[in-house]
C-alpha cells in the first residue's frame, strides 16, 4: 500500500508549509498510534506526511499532503490503519517542523487529501468518516481500480443531499473535489456516485471530533466527591463547558460562581475534569460537557447516580451473618463429631479390655490345660 | 516418604476423610490469595480518575499488595509453627476484612496503599501459607491431588472474581465494592475454620523424637524429629525466655529454621525457583497489551486471557493426578523442571504467533503450562524437605521469590519500551525459564544420585546386628514413655499393649 506522495502543485493562491513528521518507531506499548495534537497547529500552515516510507526531508515547498489509502473490497481486514502523527516538537518526539518562507496571502488553512478505492461490486457503499477540528482545505476523491477500468462508459456525480458539486478529473480513474470548510455548514456527508451498468459509491462524513463520556453510571455517595472526566480524541478544543441537565432543561456549570461546589479542571487541555464536592441526592442525574472547536461544537454524556451509604451496606452486613453462621456451624460440628469420636472410642476400648481378658482367660486355661496334659 | 517401619509404628495420614474438607478450604483460601490482587485491578481507572493520579501510582496498590502477601511468609511461617493453621488462617480473614473496609473510606492514595496493599497484602499472606502447610499435614499418598485440586482455587476465583468486581463496581461504585469485598473476603475465617488442627502428625514426630534421643538410626525421620521438637519445646522455650534474655539467633532459629539453608534439596529448589520467577508472571501481564498492539480488538484480547484461566483451571487438577501416579511421583522433580521448560518453550515461541489464531493457541498451551508449573509449585518443595519442615521452607522460599516476582513484569516492560517490540520481552522470559527449567533438572539428577547414595548408605547401617539391639532398647524405653503422654496417642497405646502381648506370648510359648 503506497503512500501516495503527491507531487501536486497547488493554486498559487494557497500558502505552502513544509512540515516534517519523524516519528519513532515504537513508543509505548499500550498505543502504538500516537496522535499528538498541536495547540498551535491550526495557527500555522502545516503539512503533514505519511509515516510510511516517506522520512526525508525536502526542502521544496511541495504540496506534500496527508493520503489516506483506503482500500476497501468489502472485508474490513484490508483495511489500513491511520497511523500518522501531528506532532510538535518536543521531548518525547523527535519532529523536525520546517517552516518555510511563505508567500504572501497567508491562508491559516491546513490542506488534507483523501482518497477513497472504489470497490467493483455494486450495490455496496463505501463510507468513510473524517475528523475535522479547525478550518481545513480538503480534496476528497474517489479511484477506481485499475482492474476495473475495463468499465466505460460512466458518469461521475459528487453530491451533498441534493446539491450536486463540481468535481475534477483528477487522473484518468479518479474524480475528485475541493472544498474550503470554514465554519459548521460546510460540514456533512459527501458522496461520489459512478452511475454506469451498475452504480457504485462512496460516502464521505465530515465531522466534527467526538467527545468521549461515559456510557455507565458513575456511581457516587452523599458527602462524598465526583470527578466526570471528559476527553476529546487527539484534538484540542477551543473551550469546554458542563451542563447540568435537570428536567429537560440544561444549565451551564459555572464554576466561579460555585468554587465550593464544582471546581473545573481544563488542563491537558484535551481532557477536562468536573470534581463536584459534597454531594447530595440533588446531584444525580444526566451532565454534559461540550468541547467548541473551530467547526462548531461536540457533546459528550455523563450520568451520575448518588447513593446513600445504606445501600452497599445491606449486602455487607448480610455476607457477614452468613460468614458467622457458617463458621458457628462449623466449630459445632467439629465439638460434635469429637464428642461422637471419643464416645466411639471408650467403647472401643472397653470392648477391647473385655476381649483381652477374656482372652487372657482363655490362655490360662489353654497353658493350664497343657500343664495339666504335662 | 515414609518406609514401612513407620506405617507400623505410627498412625499414618488420614489420605483422605476429613483431609478433601481441608483441601476445599484451602482451594477457596489460595483463590482469594493469588486472584484477589489481580481482581482489584478492574477498579483502578476510577480510582485513578477519583485521585488525580497517574496509572503507574495506582498500580503500586497492586505491587505492595503482591509483595506483601510474599514478603511476610516468614512471619506467617514463624506464626503457624507456633500455633497452627487454623487460628492463623482466621486471624488473616479478618485481617483481610478490615483492611478492605477501611479501605472503602481511604481519602487519599497513600491510605489506599496501607489499607489494601498492607493490611490487606499481610491478611492475604496469612491465608495463603497455612493453606498450603496444611494440606501437607493431612495428605501424603495423595498429596499431589490434594495439592493440584487446592491450587486450582487461583484460576477459578479469578474467573468469578473478575465479572463479580465488574458487576459490583456498575452498582456500588469503587467504595461500595471495597466494602462488600471485605465482607467477601471474610469467607478466609471460613475456610480457616474448616482446618481442623491434625494430632496424629505430632504423635508420631513427638514418638520419634523421643527415639532420636535413645539414638535411633533413621537419618530422614530423625532430621525431620530434631526440626519438629522445637515447636514443641517453644511454649517452654517462651517461658525461658522471659526468666534469662536467650540469644536472639537462637531464639528465631526455634521458631523459623534457617538451618535449611545447609539442606541440599532446599538450596536447589530456592536458586531454580527464584530465577523461574523471573519470567513467570510477565506475560501474563502482557498478553493483552501485546494482542492489542498487533491489531487484536479489546474484548478479544480480555477473551484470551480467559482462555488461559480455562485451561489452568483444568491443568491444575490433572497435573496432581498425573504427579500421583507410581510411574511419576518418585521423580516428580523431573516432570517440574520438565513443566518450566515447557513453559519457557511457549513464550519462546509466542513472537512466531501471527494473528488471532495462533495467540489462541499460544494461551492454551501457555494455561496448561502454567497450570503445571503452580500445581506442583509446593508439592516439590513438600517432596524435598519433607512435610515437617516445610512450615519454614516456604516462607523463607516466598521472600525469596518476592523480589524476582516484583522485578518480573518491570524489566519486561521495560524491554518493551526500549526496543519498541514485545518480542524481546517473551525471548527474555523464555529464555530465563528454560534455564530454571534445565538447572532443576540438572541439579535435581544430581539429588536424586545423592539421596540413593544416603539411602544405600542408611540401608547398611541398619543391616548391622549392633544397631538391631539398640533399635529394641530404644522400642520398650519408648513403649514406656508413650504410656505416660496424653490422650492423643491412645491409638498407639492400643499397639503396644498388642505388642506387648506378642512379647509376653512369645515368652510364655
Amino acid at each position: 500500500m503506497p503512500a501516495a506522495f503527491s507531487g501536486k502543485r497547488p493554486a498559487p493562491l494557497l500558502r505552502l508549509l513544509l512540515l516534517l513528521c519523524l516519528s519513532l518507531p515504537g513508543g509505548t506499548p499500550a498505543d502504538p498510534t500516537m496522535t499528538t495534537q498541536d495547540a498551535s497547529q491550526f495557527q500555522a500552515n502545516s503539512l503533514t506526511k505519511m509515516r510510511a516510507g516517506l522520512n526525508e526531508s525536502s526542502s521544496e515547498p511541495v504540496t506534500t499532503a496527508r493520503t489516506v489509502n483506503w482500500k476497501t473490497s468489502g472485508s474490513s481486514s484490508d483495511h489500513l490503519t491511520l497511523e500518522h502523527s501531528v506532532s510538535t516538537p518536543g521531548p518525547d518526539l523527535a519532529t523536525q517542523v520546517f517552516k518555510q518562507a511563505s508567500k504572501e496571502n497567508v491562508s491559516n488553512l491546513t490542506f488534507v487529501e483523501y482518497e477513497v478505492l472504489l470497490p467493483g461490486v455494486s450495490g455496496t457503499s463505501v463510507e468513510k468518516n473524517i475528523t475535522l477540528d479547525s478550518a481545513t482545505r480538503i480534496e476528497l476523491s474517489c479511484r477506481l481500480d485499475n482492474k476495473y477500468s475495463h468499465l466505460k462508459s460512466f458518469q461521475v456525480t459528487w453530491k451533498r443531499g441534493n446539491e450536486t458539486i463540481r468535481h475534477i478529473n483528477k487522473t484518468e480513474n479518479s474524480w475528485g473535489i475541493q472544498l474550503r470548510i470554514l465554519d459548521n455548514s460546510k460540514l456533512g456527508s459527501y458522496s461520489c456516485t459512478l452511475k454506469g451498468e451498475e452504480e457504485i459509491s462512496a460516502v464521505f462524513h465530515l465531522q466534527v471530533p467526538k467527545i468521549e463520556g461515559k456510557e455507565k453510571n458513575i456511581v457516587s455517595y452523599e458527602g462524598d466527591t465526583a470527578v466526570l472526566v471528559c476527553k476529546s480524541s487527539g484534538y484540542t478544543p477551543i473551550a469546554w463547558t458542563w451542563y447540568m441537565i435537570n428536567g429537560s432543561e440544561q444549565i451551564a456549570i459555572n464554576d466561579s460562581l460555585m468554587a465550593d461546589k464544582y471546581v473545573i479542571n481544563r488542563i491537558p487541555t484535551n481532557v477536562t475534569h468536573l470534581k463536584i464536592v459534597k454531594l447530595t441526592k440533588e446531584d444525580d442525574g444526566a451532565y454534559w460537557c461540550e468541547a467548541a472547536f473551530e467547526l462548531g461544537k461536540s457533546k459528550g454524556k455523563l450520568k451520575l447516580k448518588i447513593l446513600s451509604l445504606m445501600v452497599p451496606l445491606k449486602p455487607f452486613l448480610a455476607i457477614v451473618a452468613e460468614v458467622v453462621i457458617l463458621v458457628t456451624i462449623i466449630f459445632l460440628y467439629e465439638i460434635y463429631s469429637k464428642k461422637k469420636e471419643k464416645h466411639a472410642e471408650e467403647e472401643k476400648e472397653f470392648d477391647q479390655v473385655e476381649q483381652l481378658k477374656s482372652e487372657e482367660s482363655n490362655g490360662l486355661e489353654n497353658s493350664s490345660a497343657r500343664h495339666r496334659k504335662i | 516418604m515414609p518406609t514401612p517401619h513407620h506405617a507400623g509404628r505410627a498412625p499414618g495420614l488420614p489420605d483422605g476423610g476429613w483431609g478433601w474438607v481441608v483441601v476445599f478450604g484451602a482451594f477457596v483460601s489460595i483463590g482469594f490469595a493469588y486472584a484477589f490482587p489481580k481482581g482489584v485491578a478492574i477498579f483502578f481507572k476510577e480510582i485513578q480518575d477519583f485521585f488525580g493520579t497517574s496509572y503507574s501510582e495506582i498500580a503500586w496498590v497492586s505491587s505492595i499488595m503482591l509483595a506483601t502477601t510474599y514478603g511476610a511468609g516468614p512471619i506467617s511461617s514463624i506464626l503457624v509453627n507456633r500455633y497452627g493453621s487454623r487460628p492463623v488462617v482466621i486471624f488473616g480473614g479478618l485481617l483481610c476484612g478490615i483492611g478492605m473496609v477501611s479501605a472503602a473510606f481511604c481519602t487519599s492514595i497513600l491510605q489506599l496503599y496501607i489499607c489494601v496493599g498492607f493490611i490487606t497484602g499481610f491478611g492475604l499472606a496469612l491465608n495463603l501459607q497455612p493453606s498450603v502447610i496444611i494440606i501437607g499435614k493431612y495428605f501424603l499418598k495423595r498429596r499431589p491431588i490434594a495439592n493440584g485440586l487446592a491450587m486450582a482455587g487461583s484460576p477459578v476465583m479469578l474467573c468469578t472474581l473478575a465479572p463479580l468486581n465488574q458487576f459490583l463496581f456498575d452498582n456500588f461504585g469503587w467504595r461500595g465494592s471495597f466494602l462488600i469485598l471485605g465482607a467477601i473476603l471474610l469467607h478466609c475465617c471460613v475456610a480457616g475454620a474448616l482446618f481442623r488442627p491434625i494430632r496424629a502428625a505430632t504423635a508420631s514426630v513427638k514418638t520419634q523424637s523421643i527415639e532420636e534421643g535413645k539414638g535411633a538410626l533413621k537419618e530422614e525421620v530423625t532430621e525431620d524429629a530434631m526440626e519438629m521438637s522445637s515447636p514443641t519445646n517453644v511454649p517452654m522455650e517462651g517461658k525461658m525466655e522471659e526468666e534469662g534474655g536467650k540469644d536472639c539467633c537462637e531464639k528465631i532459629n526455634q521458631y523459623l529454621d534457617f538451618s535449611l539453608f545447609k539442606h541440599r534439596g532446599f538450596l536447589i529448589y530456592l536458586i531454580g525457583n527464584v530465577l523461574m520467577f523471573l519470567g513467570f508472571f510477565a506475560p501474563i501481564v502482557f498478553l493483552a497489551p501485546y494482542a492489542k498492539h498487533i491489531g487484536i480488538d479489546e474484548y478479544s484480547a480480555a477473551f484470551l486471557l480467559s482462555i488461559l484461566a480455562i485451561v489452568d483451571m483444568i491443568a491444575r487438577p490433572t497435573t496432581g493426578i498425573i504427579a500421583n501416579s507410581k510411574w511419576v511421583r518418585p521423580r516428580i522433580q523431573y516432570f517440574f523442571s520438565f513443566s518450566i521448560a515447557f513453559n519457557g518453550a511457549c513464550h519462546l515461541l509466542c513472537p512466531l504467533a501471527s494473528g488471532y489464531t495462533g495467540l489462541v493457541i499460544y494461551s492454551i498451551f501457555f494455561g496448561l503450562a502454567f497450570g503445571m508449573v503452580c500445581a506442583m509449585l509446593f508439592e516439590t518443595l513438600m517432596d524435598l524437605v519433607g512435610a515437617a519442615r516445610f512450615t519454614s521452607a516456604v516462607g523463607l522460599v516466598t521472600i525469596a521469590e518476592c523480589c524476582t516476582i516484583l522485578l518480573g513484569p518491570p524489566i519486561g516492560g521495560t524491554l518493551i519500551d526500549t526496543f519498541g517490540d514485545y518480542k524481546y520481552m517473551f525471548i527474555k522470559c523464555g529464555a530465563v525459564m528454560v534455564l530454571a527449567g534445565t538447572f532443576l533438572f540438572i541439579m535435581n539428577y544430581y539429588n536424586y544420585r545423592m539421596l540413593a547414595k544416603e539411602e544405600k548408605e542408611r540401608k547398611a547401617k541398619e543391616d548391622d546386628p549392633k544397631s538391631v539391639r539398640t533399635e529394641n532398647e530404644g522400642r520398650n524405653n519408648w513403649n514406656k514413655e508413650t504410656a505416660q503422654n496424653g490422650p492423643e496417642l491412645e491409638p498407639l497405646r492400643e499397639e503396644q499393649e498388642i505388642q506387648k502381648k506378642e512379647v509376653n506370648g512369645t515368652n510364655e510359648v
